[in-house]
């Protein structure tokens, strides 16, 4: 708790790396708490929306003295700017309601803990990947640019690049899997 | 899924999007193409990509948080 309120009070203060790593910490919370909005907006757009309306905030942000305030804060902040957007793409009521109903029943979000296991064996799976999936995969962990400029970067055309971040990812995902590790498990709320 | 579809959801799991002129972070044009299931795939496939993106980067930062630190500099 008490690094909480310290890490509250670097953010507050402008400090974009202590945000950065508390961002990073609750990334996974976030984004699993726009789970029911999956299909009606796009949770990309409103979980880097959400961040960035809670760094606009932190310097005016009072801690509750409860755990994850911040995060806490973050999670209806995030679901506020998915109803919005809900709306944009015309929702009907009966459809708000439901959500608000699963969004109840979802109860508290908590924070994820890193696993330092996974990230070994990610990191060795990484290494055996083929030359070009590789590549592709490597353009876009590096910089969130454009498609088209990421696979210029690693001279493929844009469709070549993004087959090989999918064959990347799945090359991942079932070498993971001869390492007895299931992603979806690990990463299960 | 058609070859179609799985082009348009590996844009959507790109961390890249563009902003209105008043700043709002947009939805991704390729989001819009997609039905339900796609949407939905897209959502799934994006948390694997994210944790693989956390594992493999040195500061532990993923690529949405990436893009929202170069909107903070």
């Amino acid at each position: 708790m008490q690094a909480e309120v310290a890490q509250l009070a670097q953010i507050s203060t402008g400090d974009a790396a202590a945000f950065g790593r508390w961002a990073s910490s609750v990334e996974s919370s976030l984004r699993g708490s726009l789970r029911p909005f999956a299909a009606r907006c796009d949770t990309e757009a409103v979980l880097q929306e959400a961040l960035l309306r809670v760094w606009q905030v932190a310097p005016r942000f009072v801690h509750d003295g409860k755990p994850n305030a911040l995060l806490r804060f973050a999670v209806i902040t995030a679901r506020n700017v998915a109803f919005t957007e809900m709306r944009k793409v015309s929702s009907t009521p009966t459809e708000i309601d439901q959500l608000h109903r699963q969004l109840e029943a979802q109860g508290d979000v908590q924070p994820r803990l890193p696993d330092p296991h996974l990230r070994v064996a990610i990191a060795k799976c990484r290494e055996k990947l083929p030359p070009q999936p590789g590549m592709a995969l490597g353009a876009r962990i590096d910089r969130p640019d454009d498609d088209h400029v990421l696979a210029a970067s690693v001279r493929m055309s844009l469709n070549t690049f993004l087959q090989n971040v999918t064959r990347a990812r799945k090359f991942l995902a079932e070498c993971l899997k001869k390492a007895g590790i299931d992603l979806d498990l690990e990463l299960a709320p | 899924m058609t070859p179609e579809e799985l082009l348009l959801l590996e844009q959507v799991v790109s961390a890249r999007r563009e902003r209105t002129v008043d700043g709002v972070v947009k939805s991704h044009p390729a989001w819009h193409d997609l039905d339900a299931a796609g949407r939905t795939a897209a959502f799934d496939e994006t948390v694997r990509q994210r944790a693989v993106e956390r594992s493999l980067d040195p500061a532990g930062e993923s690529s949405t948080i990436k893009a929202v630190l170069a909107r903070l500099r």
